[in-house]
């Protein structure tokens, strides 16, 4: 790694050394960060971590008044050093001068022009470096002679000289050694120093994206400064190749999701033979419509990117060990694994647990909730056994004592009726009986539900509720004005019930 | 006023102080200024509105190496052999004496010259603090001129120098100078007090009697800020002369004296070319010509002059307003630190334009 000079790295240079002399002040320390040629009655406005160059020489020689104003001047300007025509000594209060104001004064009897060039590439070369380090990541990318994140790390890692990993989004290690993850909720570049080490982190986000898909993470010494410059440099090329691959990798995706979910329509509107047309679809989907099917529903949170998250659950299944279709449905996926011959108890029982431990492995991914249907023959058969599987999946949803995860040969006779109250004839219904009651979350509606629930018991749905009984009592002969029943009728207390339930699952 | 006695020290330490390190040492006319006040009695001194305008007034002083005056003392007789040869030139007698340069030996002058003349000196003067050149003078920066001009040198010689611009008089005068005795009674130009008055600096050698009563009211050893005080001064620095340097061969006794401040050790470089010119704090310039820059040794606040300070010496550096006239836009740009060949703008303590 190429360091930035310092004035004492210059004097030791071969083009200074011997040629330069500290005339008056201490060398400073601090990296030059430019060279500059001054004129004698220049006013420089900035040279802060500049060594300036007097080009001509000062007028009534080095004990002037003129020395002093011009190294006043130059430590105005934050400059490090002056480089100044002639080795004779300079004043003694210019001396004194120099160490007060903390700035060097360097004498030559050399061509100073040669002598600032010299400097000036010396300086500038961290930067060639860097350029030259960018240039070869951007022509191999260019050129296409690195086309994959995991080329793209191995050739970051050779030019930075230090380890590069790639990182999924939650911080897990796709590519490269394993590294502590950044603060995977602030998608900006991340600098952190630790034991010596600099880690530097570099998001890759998708253009319109607020969350970050990848992480590039580069792990360089502290100690070089250049180092954590040229990381930061390198993996912006790097994220910046990185986020075209993503977003040419997520038309693909959305593209087939539109196609896949279009052809599940279709597929679910069967109802006798499939038209040649669709056979053909789904011949070329891979999606075989004869045979026994078994249904898979997982449900999930509207906000999950199910497009996006689609090939980790077909990964899921898989290793699981269930070949199964996978279609992106509403708010989760849609699946089913086909058999030829109708399958025996005994392999749906071993097909529901092998389907529980893929549920496991989804819920690693995301939050979810996952049901299961019967074997049913045929195209039509499809979706039936969805039906089932939706049914169970919803009921699983409110189950987290099943896990979350429902077949439907587990659920009662009263559930599988229950869940028909969610038919589409049903829940409107329902919510009309109950909308004298207002806001089907609000406090009259809940009171019903526990209420009946409760067997009408005023002192247990006070004690659930957390109320007093006597604010039960009140709000049932208010629910029972409102909505113009009798409670103690058990036809329309049923009724009634069946509606709660309905409008508490939706 | 009359100034007696008892008015010479004051007037002594006052012209030291406006002499801004240079102007030639007073001591030596203040005691011949005594002798004369012990045999004619005090001496007028008027204010430039106390005479009418028609009064011919002529400026007179002493020019030249003031060293050499210490040594090479004056007959007496060099001012009235000077102010002859004006009025033979000119045909008219003058009605009063000014001063050149009230400031540093010319502050005193003046009142001996008239002493024995029985004239009275009126309170105006061609350069209102110390200056170097001839061409600086007050009447030569107005463009009225300087001729004629008379120089009486001790050995009884009396040079007249008539026409010719302010530059070639000054040059005249010194080359004389420096052939001959090295210093000279100089009168110039007689001129009416209406013409003299707006084309001269007033009331500087009252100026130099009360600053000189107040630093000789000073106590032993007096704080930077007291002095400061007394004077009307602004303190540039207090502490040791950490070095002086000396040039040879540019200008006259040029140089640079270096004061480290007690309190804030900044570094306060004085450029000096007879009298401290400009003032430099850590490089950067805060106080020039055409204010006083003055130097006093700390213990007993007297001024210490540019061939006298030494490094080791504990100083008070001040700076004191320039005179009004210098103020003047017009007339500025003759004493500003460009004229003394400094690239830099004045820095003064009040009407800086």
């Amino acid at each position: 790694m190429t360091t930035a000079p310092t004035v004492a790295t210059l004097l030791r240079s071969p083009a200074w050394r011997d040629r330069v002399r500290v005339l008056a002040g201490s060398v400073p320390r601090e990296a030059v960060r430019g060279v500059r040629l001054l004129s004698p009655d220049e006013h420089p406005a900035d040279a802060a971590g500049q060594v300036l160059v007097l080009v001509g020489a000062l007028r009534d020689g080095p004990a002037s008044w003129r020395v002093d104003a011009l190294l006043r001047r130059a430590a105005d300007a934050g400059a490090l050093a002056v480089l100044l025509g002639g080795e004779a000594d300079l004043a003694p209060p210019t001396r004194l001068l120099c160490s007060r104001l903390s700035v060097c004064a360097l004498g030559t009897s050399a061509p100073v022009l040669a002598l600032a060039a010299e400097a000036a590439v010396q300086v500038a070369e961290p930067e060639v470096a860097r350029a030259r380090a960018l240039l070869r990541v951007q022509t191999a990318l260019a050129e296409g002679r690195v086309a994959t994140p995991e080329g793209l790390v191995g050739l970051l890692t050779d030019v930075l000289d230090a380890p590069v990993s790639l990182l999924d989004a939650a911080g897990g290690p796709l590519t490269g050694p394993p590294v502590d993850p950044p603060r995977l909720t602030e998608p900006v570049l991340q600098v952190e120093t630790a034991d010596a080490t600099t880690s530097v982190a570099r998001p890759v986000l998708l253009p319109g994206a607020r969350a970050s898909q990848r992480w590039l993470v580069a792990r360089v010494p502290a100690s070089s400064p250049e180092a954590v410059v040229l990381a930061t440099t390198l993996l912006a090329a790097g994220a910046a190749a990185l986020s075209g691959w993503l977003a040419t990798q997520r038309l693909g995706l959305e593209r087939d999701a539109r196609s896949r979910a279009g052809l599940l329509a279709d597929v679910l509107r069967v109802s006798g033979e499939p038209s040649a047309e669709l056979r053909r679809r789904s011949s070329t989907a891979g999606w075989s419509l004869e045979g026994w099917h078994v249904g898979v529903r997982v449900g999930t949170v509207a906000s999950v990117d199910t497009a996006g998250l689609r090939d980790d659950v077909v990964r899921t299944f898989a290793d699981a060990g269930v070949d199964a279709v996978v279609v992106e449905h509403g708010d989760g996926w849609s699946g089913w694994t086909t058999t030829t011959r109708e399958p025996t108890a005994e392999q749906v029982r071993a097909l529901a647990d092998v389907l529980r431990r893929a549920h496991r492995g989804l819920q690693g991914l995301t939050r979810c909730w996952t049901g299961v249907g019967r074997p049913h023959p045929g195209p039509a058969g499809i979706s039936r056994t969805l039906e089932e599987a939706a049914d169970a999946a919803r009921l699983a949803a409110g189950r987290p004592e099943q896990g979350h995860f429902l077949h439907v040969d587990q659920l009662g006779m009263a559930q599988t009726l229950l869940a028909w109250t969610r038919t589409s004839t049903f829940e409107p219904a329902a919510r009309g009986l109950l909308a004298p009651l207002g806001d089907p979350d609000g406090d009259l509606v809940r009171t019903l539900a526990v209420f009946l629930d409760a067997e009408s018991s005023l002192t247990e749905t006070a004690a659930v509720l957390g109320i007093h009984r006597n604010t039960v009592a009140a709000r049932v002969a208010r629910i029972a004005s409102l909505l113009a029943v009798d409670l103690t009728d058990r036809d329309q207390r049923l009724a009634l019930h069946l509606a709660c339930r309905a409008v508490a699952l939706g | 006023m009359q100034v007696s006695a008892v008015d010479v020290p004051p007037l002594v330490r006052g012209a030291e102080l406006l002499g801004s390190g240079g102007g030639g040492p007073p001591g030596p006319a203040g005691s011949m200024l005594l002798r004369e006040i012990a045999v004619t009695g005090p001496v007028d001194l008027l204010g430039p509105g106390e005479l009418d305008d028609a009064t011919l007034v002529c400026a007179v002083g002493v020019v030249g190496a003031t060293s050499v005056f210490e040594e090479e003392l004056p007959s007496g007789r060099e001012f009235g052999r000077a102010l002859a040869a004006v009025e033979r030139w000119s045909g008219r007698r003058p009605g009063a004496l000014a001063s050149i340069e009230a400031a540093g030996l010319n502050a005193v002058s003046a009142l001996v010259a008239a002493a024995p003349l029985g004239l009275p000196v009126v309170d105006t003067d061609l350069c209102g603090r110390a200056l170097p050149r001839l061409d600086q003078f007050s009447i030569a920066v107005a463009g009225i001129g300087l001729t004629p001009a008379v120089l009486a040198l001790p050995s009884g010689q009396v040079v007249l120098v008539e026409g010719g611009d302010a530059v070639a008089v000054e040059r005249t005068v010194r080359s004389v100078l420096a052939a001959t005795s090295g210093w000279a009674a100089l009168a110039v130009a007689p001129l009416p007090l209406g013409v003299l008055r707006p084309a001269s600096a007033a009331d500087t050698i009252r100026r130099c009697l009360d600053l000189g009563r107040r630093m000789l009211a000073l106590p032993e050893a007096p704080s930077p800020a007291l002095v400061a005080e007394a004077t009307g001064g602004r303190v540039l620095a207090a502490g040791r002369v950490v070095d002086v340097l000396r040039h040879e061969g540019y200008g006259f006794g040029r140089g640079s004296v270096t004061v480290r401040d007690r309190r804030t050790s900044s570094l306060l470089r004085v450029e000096m070319e007879n009298e401290f010119l400009l003032a430099f704090e850590d490089g950067a310039p805060v106080a020039s010509t055409p204010d006083v820059l003055a130097v006093l040794d700390r213990r007993t606040a007297v001024p210490v002059t540019c061939d006298r300070i030494r490094r080791g010496d504990d100083v008070v550096v001040l700076q004191l307003p320039a005179p009004e006239f210098w103020c003047r836009p017009e007339n500025l740009p003759a004493v500003a630190p460009r004229a003394f060949g400094f690239e830099v703008e004045p820095a003064l303590l009040v009407g800086t334009p």
